[in-house]
């Protein structure tokens, strides 16, 4: 894998040629990536469900039904059924729907949050750039998950704002990579001469930085989403994020827990596995993405 | 050198100032209201203006602010809501329990991320390289306290090798004379071997499921690195002077593989310090972890807010002490740092 794509990136002859070949190797790179290709397949699967999922499957992830509890996996309950009856494979497609979501919210105000900051503190420098970089070094003195939890518990407990308290801890993420390629940006020739022939502050910013830190924005991005996912469902878990009857895969699994040494098994095993499911897709097309993407290759082996 | 020391003290100072101030806002200044969270839903207005009182709410936030970090600082860091123990005896009595699973739980990621690393980038076999790369996006991919939960179900439920969800011991256990607080070092050292048997069999699971993200993150990066060195020409020289293979992957790769290691250690500490928070209820471990999930049930804050800002500092003494050791192992860091001074 990683020699492949360093091949794909060392300097050819001709600038069409490169591109081309080096096109076709990326075509080539993605269909012989038979991890990526799961990945990408799973995800397709997550979103069909959390999409598609209440059309055909009619049960509802939050009618209560005594008289059916802690069902083990059956054609009438796929997932079987929880301690108050409901049915677990219902509840799983739709704590896919939240936790897709709540991602995709997340990583979208983070990233657009994060790269503003970072392309202020790297245009103007001085001291709004101090300032700023200090404060995102405040946010990162914290353990990621134990800020997380001082958010939600500042703002009031739930799923709002536990996606607040993500994305508030992945915003310096952002903000630190986009200055830094910003700083670097900007110290090239071509911005020189851009100076040079007369070119506006905004112009320069909007036809020649913003082109040259959008796929390191959106390399981190890739890579925040199976956090955001993760630590979704660690807040759910500790009582911080979601509450038990919200179909949240976090919550459910605290659910499971009571039942999980008693033999009912399926109550929290499904929810966790959706999890692990949507973090892992979601890392390996980061790692794909961060390898193809960034053309000094520094990560490609990860 | 000197002076570098002291330019990354004064800046994790500020750092440490910075965080106080952020946990302050969301902490104190935040949430609605939390004189009314003390003396309940029910109380009277003027009980609550008492409490208020009592707490220094009715000063300018200026006041509380420093009051709260002086009060952190000195160790004073209030009484439980609910028992009404101070917060200070209360984390006392659970740190063991953390520190000795902390502590295996490190020694299992660190060792088990050596040998599978050094095993995946010797010679470069694929199959071992794939199995070592897949257990390492398992270990990223999954949360910590439902591998827990996974872990008993088939280690406790279905198999009954190992003891379920007791905590550290049987119930029926008398834990071995107090001396560190390490039940396997306490039981080894008043020379009781059922108890230390026993102590051992209580932190499998859990030490494996809060050592699992410290290896899967571990490993990922000593392999990268390996793999790195292993391609540099010093390689070839150590090789072509006759030196076998596997030892010049143990003793010439991995010594200069292993040092960028060390920079993840504060990565590690916010793993295990997580971890804890996650994994230790699962197992009715009576550590500091378990004790912020059942706060953070009662709405007992005083504990929690205590943990968060604790978690921080010890955090960025971590990463303070790892940079200034990094200086001192490996010289070529210092060059950059003075000259950019």
């Amino acid at each position: 894998m990683s020699a492949t794509v360093s091949q794909s990136i060392e300097p050819q002859t001709g600038a069409t040629a490169a591109r081309n070949s080096s096109f076709r190797e990326a075509v080539g790179i993605f269909f012989e990536d038979r991890a990526l290709l799961l990945a990408l397949a799973v995800i397709i699967l997550l979103l069909g469900l959390a999409v598609l999922g209440p059309v055909f499957w009619a049960k509802d992830p939050t009618s209560v039904d005594a008289g059916s509890a802690l069902e083990p996996p059956s054609a009438e309950h796929l997932m079987g059924t929880d301690g108050a009856g409901r049915d677990v494979f219902a509840r799983f497609y739709a704590g896919a729907r939240i936790s897709l979501t709540v991602g995709a919210i997340v990583v979208t105000l983070g990233a657009i949050i994060g790269g503003l900051i970072g392309m202020i503190a790297g245009t103007s420098g001085g001291w709004l750039d101090n300032l700023l970089m200090r404060l995102m070094d405040a946010i990162l003195a914290f353990p990621p998950l134990i800020l997380a939890m001082a958010v939600t518990i500042g703002l009031g407990v739930g799923i709002r704002t536990a996606a607040i308290g993500i994305i508030i801890t992945s915003v310096p993420w952002y903000a630190r990579l986009i200055r830094s390629e910003v700083i670097r940006v900007r110290s090239l020739p071509f911005i020189e001469a851009a100076v040079a022939i007369g070119a506006s502050r905004a112009r320069i910013i909007g036809r020649h930085v913003i082109p040259h830190v959008i796929s390191t924005l959106l390399v981190q991005a890739a890579a925040s989403f199976g956090y955001a996912i993760l630590t979704l469902a660690a807040l759910g878990f500790v009582g911080l994020g979601a509450q038990i009857p919200t179909p949240e895969w976090g919550a459910m699994i605290t659910e499971g827990l009571a039942h999980a040494i008693t033999g009912r098994w399926w109550v929290g095993v499904f929810p966790g596995l959706g999890v692990l499911m949507a973090v892992t897709a979601a890392n390996i097309v980061a790692d794909r993405a961060r390898a193809l993407l960034d053309p000094r290759g520094a990560l490609a082996d990860l | 050198m000197v002076r570098v020391i002291v330019n990354k003290v004064t800046s994790s100072i500020a750092t440490i100032f910075g965080a106080s101030v952020v946990a302050f806002v969301l902490l104190r200044v935040l949430p609605g209201d939390p004189a009314r969270l003390i003396a309940g839903s029910l109380a009277s207005d003027e009980a609550i203006a008492g409490v208020r009182r009592q707490l220094g709410l009715d000063q300018p936030l200026h006041v509380q602010y420093i009051r709260y970090i002086t009060d952190f600082f000195t160790g004073d860091w209030g009484f439980s809501f609910s028992s009404g123990v101070p917060v200070k005896e209360i984390l006392g009595s659970r740190f063991p329990a953390t520190a000795e699973l902390a502590l295996y739980a490190f020694l299992f990621a660190f060792l088990s991320a050596l040998v599978l690393a050094l095993l995946a980038t010797y010679r470069e076999w694929p199959v071992v390289d794939g199995v070592v790369r897949a257990l390492s996006s398992f270990g990223l991919g999954t949360p910590p306290f439902w591998f827990a939960i996974l872990a008993l179900i088939v280690f406790f439920e279905q198999f009954g090798l190992l003891p379920g969800p007791s905590g550290r011991l049987s119930s029926a256990t008398t834990p071995p004379p107090l001396l560190t607080g390490f039940y396997t070092i306490d039981a080894l050292v008043a020379g009781q071997f059922d108890i230390l048997g026993e102590a051992i069999k209580h932190l499998i699971l859990p030490v494996v499921s809060l050592g699992l993200v410290p290896f899967a993150f571990l490993v990922r990066l000593l392999r990268a690195n390996l793999l790195e060195i292993s391609s540099e020409p010093f390689i070839v020289v150590v090789r072509s002077k006759g030196i076998g293979r596997w030892l010049t992957h143990v003793r010439h790769a991995l010594p200069n593989a292993f040092l960028p290691t060390l920079t993840a250690s504060g990565l590690i500490l916010a793993e295990l310090l997580t971890g804890s928070v996650l994994v230790e209820r699962i197992f009715t471990w009576p550590g500091v972890g378990a004790l912020v999930v059942d706060s953070i049930k009662r709405q007992d804050f005083a504990v929690v807010q205590t943990f968060i800002l604790l978690s921080a500092s010890l955090y960025i003494l971590v990463n303070l002490v790892v940079d200034i050791l990094y200086g001192v192992i490996d010289p070529r860091t210092r060059i950059p740092t003075t000259e950019a001074r």
